[in-house]
């Protein structure tokens, strides 16, 4: 049998020390928080755990329909009437039980295709689907009951059910009709005539290379191309859409034939306000449907009490079809169906919503105050709010949603912060939010609380009872740090001080520029927080940090792939100092060629998919008469540059330095020889575990790597407040963070540093060799940007604190900070408070972001033998709270792997 | 159409969860497979299948709906409850 790098390791007495600060009881310890949701809402998350990701073309066929018959028309204004005619003629669908309403599609948790962005993946599988169309049916109906494994995710076909990417099911008759639609976006797609122009780069084939060797995992034009970013509900909230169309009426009055002192886009004014007001007359007629629906429901149900709650919320939807609305149950319901409006007409992850219990605080504070709710009853409609918004889903190519989203769609609530005059913004709605994440656990939204020195005690010990739940939320961000980033990054753009506080997370971290807004409810005015950026987390994707030294290492050559990546830069590299300036040397022909490409898909989504509805919601388009790509945003340097595995680079480095360069005890090319070897171990998708610990020896081996391996497990590593490996970070940071501003976006902003690895650690790990930090080949690096490889940790969490924060954090959009604490290491009111110290002490360093796994990892283990007992187990990954099912491998692998805190 | 033909996502009465299964209104909200048979309380829902203005339907399920000013081609299983020109 091959031998384990975990059984050599201990015949070495080494260890790979996976848990710091006493040993774990031997028995598995569950989660201590556990709360019971609703009946109500339970028996509606029980169905969302039965419930396939279904995917229908209803949506995508009427708009397209109406595209086609407009052609010629404006960009915009064909575009919009598209939605609206989508809108207004989806079928509303209404489940038994539910006081909120309303969906992307006709399923509980349905999304559908946009090819008028990328067709491309339909058209190459075109055969593949049909031919699964054409043998459904043949199964028996019995088959359907053996989904279980994979969560919602279709991962074969079935019935008359055909899997799309192993994640989506479609109807078989459904089939035809998604090629249909697909064939006739060929040529005209962003993904299509991007491709077309970006090839005009003379950069290009470096471009493709990189692709292909998966240095960097996905294209940002036609992929996710919004998201990440904070909604405004603002506008609708306070005006009601009648009073909206009304005002885009009268811009167009105002504008129309005037270009009032811009040539380039003053006269697009006009188009702009004609394409509001037909979105917006598309919303209505969807509310409206909604109602219509409701009734007829109310009208053939005999349950007395069930007929009432239909009949409430068809006033409900005429109400707020039109006004601004008047209690906390209209504002939820109109806050909600906004989000999933702006969802509907792109494919978009990270669509946050930001400070919600800030925003809605002016209704709850009335209508408690009024007696005309409870707080029961806000509860009861909050953990409504978190099925609802737990059922989105977002079609997109196969590579997206499983190697970045771990089907996932990251819509983060912010809590806590500050108020635009500088006072705690934490408020009795806040504490009622963090309590529906503990009574009704859910992926959905998860939650961001904004730590600050002036929050309550009693807030955030709320916080650390949510977070002993084990579902990984809330996250943590510094507060201060987002105000001095936004301030930098947003200052020459005119962003103030009291703009700066009123920032909120988008999608995983990603900081968000917002605003404040004066609503106006029965008179009494509040000034309320909402998002006033454009999307982050677009520009350049994660770019594999590790895979970049191995280029520098192997000449610019990928063996993986056979490819000549980048040009050969033929260096001996006969000192440190050599690999880091060809690091960045490398790093920067990358990033140059990956903003370039992108920068032109993004202008053609701008030309031809620009938000319209998204768009008017946001200061100050409605204003400016301006959409989002005609700079109507308040705040558009938002492009960003995204890195994965730095803490794996880190740890290389420094091994190198230390056992090639210091020590000398190998040659560089003893080094290259080790690594193509991969150390004498076999291939991690050969054994099919991706953690290091996992990973077996070659039985061919001769232990000729023995030693070097041992020396480069052992060289300093990163998270142990060893200036050795911590000093490498520190340069590598104050370059990285810089470097990012010599890149502008299609804005023509400068760029900047974005630190999170969301999923495509797994993924790019698996397309690297082995690391000479002695990570072996195709294993999944470490999460995040601040977390420890698993197992390197060895002096605690405030030593890691230490490494962490040896640099500035507010010169990047975020940094990411994931640890793993047993449950009986926090248990108690005594355990909430060392986890809240624990916190604190991290955000007074200035580490910006931190989130918290408090479950035993023999759970983990044994939710992957034994998933059927699993389908509620929720983890956090790197960023975002995920049911444990519906995570692949690699990235369970990782987290099993974290090094596990007895103690804190 | 005959009933043998017909499937739960044919009926008004019956609410989607997804694509192999969902709620009958019309039996107390039970849930069940989508290609069960269809019950004696079957109300038919609107569907361009069901509609005047679809000719020419292919074996695919694929045909002209001719209720728009712009003729265009539509599918058999498409729901036209919303439409504003479906007609039986």
């Amino acid at each position: 049998m091959a031998k384990k790098l975990v059984d050599i390791l201990a015949e070495k007495g080494m260890s790979l020390n996976l848990q710091y600060g006493g040993t774990a009881p031997a028995e598995m310890t569950d989660r201590e928080i556990k709360k019971e949701p609703f009946p109500r809402n339970k028996k509606l998350r029980d169905i969302y755990f039965q419930t396939l990701s279904s995917a229908t073309t209803e949506f995508t066929y009427w708009y397209n329909r109406k595209f086609k018959e407009l052609e010629g028309d404006v960009m915009a204004v064909r575009r919009a009437a598209s939605l609206k005619h989508a809108f207004a003629h989806t079928t509303p669908a209404i489940y038994p039980g539910e006081k909120l309403i309303g969906g992307k599609a006709g399923y509980y948790r349905g999304s559908f295709p946009m090819p008028w962005l990328s067709e491309g993946f339909f058209m190459a599988k075109e055969d593949e689907l049909y031919q699964a169309a054409l043998a459904s049916g043949s199964a028996s109906a019995d088959e359907v009951s053996t989904f279980g494994a994979g969560g919602g995710n279709v991962t074969k076909s079935f019935g008359h059910v055909v899997s799309i990417s192993g994640k989506y099911g479609i109807r078989d008759t459904e089939v035809p009709v998604l090629v249909k639609l697909a064939r006739e976006w060929v040529g005209k797609s962003v993904d299509d005539v991007g491709h077309k122009y970006e090839q005009m780069v003379p950069e290009y084939s470096i471009k493709e290379n990189v692709m292909r060797s998966v240095i960097c995992m996905f294209d940002s034009g036609y992929t996710l191309p919004q998201g990440r970013e904070v909604i405004n509900y603002y506008f609708p909230l306070q005006y009601g859409y009648d009073e909206l169309i009304k005002m885009c009426e009268e811009g167009k009055a105002k504008v129309a034939g005037r270009p009032d002192g811009d040539g380039i886009a003053g006269m697009d004014r006009l188009y702009f306000y004609e394409a509001a007001k037909l979105v917006l007359e598309g919303v209505q007629a969807w509310y409206l449907n909604y109602a219509k629906e409701a009734k007829r429901l109310a009208d053939t149900t005999e349950d007395k009490a069930q007929k009432a709650e239909f009949a409430e919320i068809a006033e409900c939807m005429e109400w707020i079809a039109h006004k601004q609305p008047r209690t906390f149950r209209e504002a939820l319901q109109m806050l909600y169906l906004i989000h999933i409006g702006v969802l509907q007409e792109d494919a978009i992850s990270g669509m946050s919503p930001g400070r919600v219990g800030q925003v809605l605080n002016p209704w709850f504070e009335q209508d408690i105050a009024a007696g005309r709710t409870t707080e029961e009853e806000v509860l009861e409609l909050l953990e409504s709010h978190r099925v609802k918004m737990t059922c989105i889903d977002c079609f997109a190519s196969m590579g997206v949603v499983a190697g970045v989203l771990s089907s996932n769609t990251f819509n983060n609530l912010t809590l806590g912060g500050l108020t635009r005059d500088g006072q705690s913004a934490a408020n009795r709605l806040e504490t009622l939010i963090v309590e529906a994440g503990i009574t009704c656990q859910t992926t959905n939204p998860t939650l961001s609380c904004f730590y600050d020195e002036k929050l309550p005690e009693e807030f955030l010990l709320k916080c650390i009872e949510c977070e002993k739940t084990g579902t990984g939320y809330p996250a943590w961000m510094n507060f201060r740090g987002a105000v001095e980033f936004m301030l930098k990054q947003y200052g020459p753009e005119g962003m103030t001080l009291e703009d700066a506080r009123a920032v909120a997370i988008g999608g995983c971290l990603e900081t968000s520029p917002c605003v404040w807004k004066e609503l106006t409810l029965n008179g009494k005015k509040y000034w309320v927080p909402g998002g006033a950026g454009q999307p982050t987390s677009v520009g350049v994707h994660f770019i594999s940090n590790p895979k970049v030294l191995e280029m520098v290492l192997f000449n610019g050559f990928d063996h993986r792939t056979g490819l000549q990546v980048v040009p050969p830069h033929n260096k001996i590299l006969e000192t440190f100092e050599e690999v880091v300036a060809q690091f960045k040397e490398y790093y920067a022909t990358i990033v140059d060629c990956l903003a370039t490409t992108n920068n032109i898909q993004h202008d053609i989504w701008r030309k031809h998919n620009m938000a319209i509805y998204n768009s008017l919601l946001k200061p100050d388009c409605l204003a400016r008469g301006h959409h989002i790509g005609n700079l109507g945003y308040r705040f558009n340097a938002t492009f960003n540059i995204e890195s994965c595995g730095q803490i794996n680079q880190i740890n290389a480095m420094a091994a190198l330095k230390k056992v090639v360069y210091d020590d000398k005890k190998y040659s560089l090319e003893q080094m290259k020889d080790a690594i193509m070897n991969n150390f004498g171990f076999k291939k991690a998708s050969d054994i099919g575990s991706f953690s290091l610990a996992a990973q077996e020896k070659r039985d061919d081996d001769t232990g000729k790597y023995d030693e070097i391996h041992s020396d480069c497990l052992k060289a300093p590593k990163y998270g142990n407040d060893d200036v050795y490996a911590d000093s490498i970070l520190k340069d590598y940071e104050e370059w990285f963070c810089n470097m990012c501003h010599n890149y502008q976006s299609l804005y023509a902003k400068p760029m900047y540093s974005c630190q999170i690895s969301v999923s495509t650690h797994g993924a790019q790990g698996a397309s690297t060799l082995a690391t000479s930090d002695g990570r072996l080949a195709g294993t999944t690096f470490a999460d995040g940007s601040m977390s420890a490889y698993p197992g390197t940790d060895r002096n605690g969490a405030y030593a890691l604190f230490e490494s962490a924060c040896c640099w500035d954090h507010s010169q990047s959009q975020n940094s990411q900070m994931n640890l793993k604490i047993h449950p009986s290491a926090v248990h108690g009111i005594e355990g909430s408070k060392k986890l809240l110290e624990l916190t604190r002490a991290y955000m007074r360093r200035g580490g910006y972001h931190i989130q918290f796994n408090i479950v035993d990892s023999k759970m983990l283990k044994d939710a992957q033998e034994h998933q059927e007992n699993y389908r509620e187990l929720l983890v956090r990954v790197a960023g975002f709270t995920q049911y444990w099912v519906e995570i692949g491998k690699p990235i369970q692998d990782e987290i099993v792997a974290r090094t596990e805190y007895e103690g804190v | 159409m005959k009933k043998e033909n017909l499937n739960h996502m044919d009926c008004r009465n019956f609410i989607a969860i997804d694509v192999a299964k969902g709620m009958c209104h019309a039996n107390g909200d039970k849930i069940i497979l989508i290609d069960g048979p269809v019950c004696p309380k079957f109300v038919e829902m609107p569907k361009c299948k069901f509609c005047s203005q679809f000719t020419n339907v292919d074996e695919m399920g694929i045909g002209c709906c001719e209720g728009f000013k712009v003729k265009d081609w539509t599918y058999a299983d498409l729901k036209a409850g919303e439409c504003e020109n479906f007609s039986k």
